[in-house]
């Protein structure tokens, strides 16, 4: 019913915007959230795929899990990041944070 | 979705016909609370927004015969990992402040980048002729989906479990507060 490319255009918007975000963004815990939204579009591809080219085996399904599981992980590890930067540092801006730039 | 369709029968329009302006409704609030997402100025709302478009992300995966996936997506996304952002925005202080700037200088070359790659993007997809939708008229059963993940995926599982280990011993390390 509803032709592939457009669940593809949908990912494509989606991923751009998510670009947009994470290269504007000041704020860190704002870069990771325009990130989840990257790795969303990547999802929606994969998805997309399984249901279209994909015979029966899933595996769209179960990297899309995999991706789901990823993001999980990033996101614990970038906030507890982010968080011990704004102990030491007092600012969560990234454009502030230039401990390590010559 | 079939007690969707179902639902839907007993309303007078085709049901073809509801099922595709439901998804674009659906498809256009997403892109729009992305991009409220982006572009509010208060990081607050920002991850109220990602809660949203994350909703209709998963509203999405019903379109595509992945209903385990969109229960998945509903109790990971929107209910750990964006309740782990409002978090860690709440225990950073001073964001909340509107005069605060929240983007950079690079907004308009960004803004050129992102087009581009849109543009490049859909010229793609609309150049490559997609193939007809397969033939397969069921989705995969979530028996079979376990199933998969024990036999032939079994590899991409441990994966996914040696990254959990890693990134928890990882958040717990980075978190802790140094004597």
């Amino acid at each position: 019913m509803i032709p592939q490319s457009h669940f593809l255009i949908l990912s494509a918007i989606l991923f751009c915007i998510g670009l947009f975000g994470a290269l504007t963004r000041r704020n860190a815990v704002g870069i990771l959230m325009s990130i989840e939204l990257i790795l969303n579009a990547a999802n929606i591809n994969f998805i997309t795929f399984n249901k279209f080219l994909g015979s029966s085996d899933g595996l769209g399904q179960v990297f899309a899990m995999l991706v789901i599981a990823i993001a999980g992980a990033s996101a614990v590890v970038g906030l507890a990041l982010i968080i011990a930067i704004y102990k030491n540092a007092k600012t969560i801006f990234a454009d502030k944070i230039n401990l390590m730039k010559w | 979705m079939s007690g969707l369709i179902q639902q839907l029968n007993n309303t007078g329009l085709p049901q073809e016909f509801m099922l595709k302006a439901i998804f674009y409704i659906i498809a256009a609030s997403t892109v729009f609370f992305a991009i409220r997402m982006v572009i509010s100025p208060n990081v607050f709302h920002g991850a109220i927004f990602l809660a949203l478009a994350l909703i209709g992300i998963a509203c999405i995966y019903l379109y595509l015969d992945a209903e385990f996936l969109a229960v998945i997506q509903i109790l990971i996304y929107v209910g750990a990992i964006v309740t782990l952002f409002i978090f860690a925005i709440m225990l950073t202080a001073s964001i909340q402040d509107r005069t605060i700037k929240q983007t950079n200088e690079q907004v308009l070359l960004s803004a050129i980048v992102a087009f581009v790659f849109l543009c490049f993007f859909v010229t793609i997809i609309r150049r490559n002729p997609w193939q007809a939708a397969a033939s397969k008229a069921e989705g995969l059963a979530l028996a079979q989906l376990g199933r998969l993940l024990m036999s032939a995926y079994v590899l991409p599982f441990e994966v996914i479990s040696l990254i959990l280990l890693a990134a928890l011993v990882g958040a717990i390390v980075i978190g802790k507060a140094r004597k």
